[in-house]
């Protein structure tokens, strides 16, 4: 027993001693690998007195040098690193955001040009300011209120660092489950939302906001009062706008189609067909009802005049300037160029392009096969249509699909620029109506058709795991929530839009009286001529009945 | 008329009024929140009542009176079609019974928008005259 119990001992002692050696091995254990090659990176950095003598090959500036190290003391470590390539993603995603951001408000200057091209030379200063102001009222009316309503309960996007300080979405239940219906954090940019990720986010949204409004100003031009369209502009950048685009984009209940209704991927508008697009061109039928066709459109007999506008070269330059801009429009809409499938920013980009070229074909051939000539205004409105039809389903779908989305639109806008103006009898003198109530229309409905399950978002989109998968590729439940998408555009943004200018009309009055119409808007509305030295010519030899131009 | 002092003076009045009320509104949980809310939406009427007060200097309007029966029945016919859809989806759990349902709501809405709205604003036109 005794022998057994010394061997014990033994043992126990020797157990002892080889634990102490092994703390005392790994505590004199060499750094690991990756700890050592930081360290070695950091010693073979060029050093100062290097650097100073140039870099003309590029080769020895950006190094492990310029990775900020959190404790002097310590050195570089993997954390310092991993910090670092955390910030290069949000960065590179940061910038990626902005500078589209900058291009879509370049867009601006095109449509300006676009619609004071396509009106008469008394009133290209009218025309040309609401462009101008537009963006004014837009964006303060967006920094006082509307980006509350929109993004006011969007936290959780990754690729802008998570956005955490939009988390004030208000809820409503129905039948058992919650629904978006409003944001309300980000009024003024204040408070917790005074954050680098909320500012990113804010200028880009705005931009895209401001291009929606400025749609309604092409519908109602030469005959819009400038304080109404000022008021109508604050109302719809503060209300109108964001109220949708929160259902669409900030978290509402269209969004949350696929979550609580099992409807696909919920509603999907990648880049705004339908929260940018038709939201405008919805909201342009409805103003453009209610101010009424310009003098001397229609005949008693109902026939259409048409009145053509002064400046075709302005309206060619201008369309250019939006579709370069629409580069920042629907591959800006990744919100990022780092992570989370952001890499499909090229097909996107390419899918954009083809659109508005086969747009252009479509709407150029149709006019050219069917009425003789191949009309410069359509050939835009065509190029226009595409690009706006290609918005919505950009990010879903493949380069041969966009080209049939873009065909498509450009001969739907010829055909429904015929129906608005012959069968509404609605005067539309740049056919904003079409180009973006119709082509927006439609291309929310192409992601429910045409999206081909490729795309992959980090996973999931609104929610819902999986790629968004159009009726062709196997899932029509997409299509339906495309669809609930498409009345509520014209259902309920319709109608809200058409309600709010009727309350305009009432107190202020949407229209000028006709001796100002007449006269040309620039006088009496700016009090000051857009082209002083031109003479103009008399109505009587500018109007010029349809069936004559066709 | 044409664009006025008058204007100027009621648009400037209407943003103030509306920038109180919306600062009001962001700080609804203090005191200061409330009254800003209050000062702003009376800034905001006061606006609209200067609006209303220069609206007949404007002169001769080339308007139409259009009836207002025909435009209420296009907006509830416009509203009618979305409130079809959004029962829709709690009526059936199907694909194609929602899709039915929101072709449904769809085609009303645009009865309302394309054929009764259309029809109120062209009743008087101007052009008819």
């Amino acid at each position: 027993m005794r022998i057994v119990r010394t061997v014990s001992y033994i043992c126990a002692l020797g157990f002892a001693l080889a634990a102490g050696a092994g703390i005392v091995a790994r505590a004199d254990a060499p750094p690991s690998a990756s700890a050592a090659e930081l360290k070695a990176a950091a010693s073979t950095a060029p050093a100062t007195t290097t650097l100073a003598n140039g870099d003309p090959g590029g080769a020895l500036t950006g190094t492990v040098s310029d990775v900020p190290v959190s404790d002097a003391k310590t050195g570089l470590t993997l954390g310092d690193v991993a910090n670092q390539v955390g910030q290069n993603k949000i960065g590179v995603n940061f910038t990626w955001t902005l500078i589209c951001g900058f291009l879509v408000m370049f867009m601006q200057a095109g449509f300006a040009m676009v619609e004071a091209g396509l009106c008469r030379v008394k009133n290209a200063n009218h025309t040309y300011m609401m462009n101008f102001f537009v963006y004014g009222c837009g964006l303060f009316a967006y920094w006082i209120m509307g980006f509350a309503i929109q993004m006011g309960g969007a936290a959780g996007n990754g690729n802008l660092g998570g956005l955490q300080p939009l988390i004030g979405e208000q809820t409503l239940n129905l039948f058992g489950t919650n629904w978006g219906i409003f944001g309300h954090s980000g009024m003024f940019l204040s408070g917790h939302t005074y954050d680098v990720g909320v500012m990113v986010i804010f200028l880009f949204q705005m931009v895209f906001m401001d291009t929606a409004l400025t749609i309604v100003t092409g519908a109602c031009a030469e005959r819009w009062k400038f304080l109404t369209f000022a008021v109508s502009s604050v109302l719809m950048g503060a209300i109108t706008y964001p109220l949708f685009a929160n259902w669409a984009w900030g978290g509402g209940w269209l969004a949350q189609l696929g979550t609580n209704m099992g409807l696909g991927k919920g509603y999907c508008d990648f880049a705004g067909s339908g929260v940018v697009h038709a939201v405008g061109g919805v909201t342009a039928l409805a103003c453009a009802l209610i101010v009424g066709p310009r003098i001397g459109k229609f005949n008693r007999d109902g026939s259409a005049n048409a009145i053509i506008g002064h400046d075709i070269s302005a309206v060619l330059i201008g369309c250019f300037i939006l579709a370069f801009g629409w580069f920042g429009f629907n591959p800006g809409s990744t919100l990022g160029a780092s992570g989370a499938g952001c890499l499909r920013i090229g097909s996107v980009a390419v899918n954009t392009m083809l659109a508005g070229c086969t747009g252009t074909f479509g709407a150029l051939l149709y006019m050219w096969a069917l009425k003789g000539k191949p009309d410069a205004s359509m050939s835009v409105n065509g190029m226009l249509a595409g690009l706006v039809a290609i918005t919505a389903p950009s990010g879903f779908v493949n380069p041969t699909a966009s080209a049939i989305i873009g065909l498509i639109a450009g001969v739907l806008v010829c055909v429904s620029v015929a129906f608005v103006e012959n069968t509404l009898k609605v005067d539309d003198p740049v056919g904003a109506i079409s180009v973006h109530g119709a082509g927006g229309l439609w291309g929310v409905l192409s992601v429910g058709l045409f999206a081909d399950g490729t795309s992959n978002y980090g996973g999931s989109w609104n929610g819902v795991t999986g790629s968004v998968t159009g009726l062709f590729y196997g899932d029509a439940s997409q299509l339906v929530a495309q669809l609930v998408g498409m009345v509520t555009l014209v259902g309920f943004v319709f109608s809200f839009s058409y309600a709010l200018n009727w309350v305009l009309d009432a107190f202020i009055g949407q229209r000028v009286s006709a001796e100002s119409e007449l006269e040309g808007l620039d006088l009496p509305e700016m009090g000051q001529l857009g082209y002083p030295e031109f003479v103009f010519r008399p109505e009587s030899e500018i109007l010029t009945p349809v069936a004559a131009v066709a | 008329m044409a664009a006025t002092k008058s204007q100027g003076k009621a648009f400037s009045l209407f943003m103030v009024g509306l920038t109180t009320a919306c600062a009001g509104i962001a700080y609804l949980s203090s005191g200061s929140g409330i009254a800003a809310l209050i000062v702003g939406l009376i800034v905001v009427a006061v606006a609209f009542g200067l609006f209303l007060s220069i609206k007949p200097l404007e002169g001769k309007v080339p308007e139409n009176i259009q009836p207002v029966a025909l435009k209420l029945a296009g907006l509830v016919a416009a509203l009618g079609g979305w409130m079809i859809v959004l029962y829709g989806l709690h009526l059936t759990a199907t694909v194609s019974g929602r899709l039915t349902t929101t072709l449904i709501g769809f085609a009303v809405s645009l009865f309302g928008i394309l054929y009764l709205l259309p029809m109120a604003a062209n009743k008087n036109a101007i052009w008819k005259a």
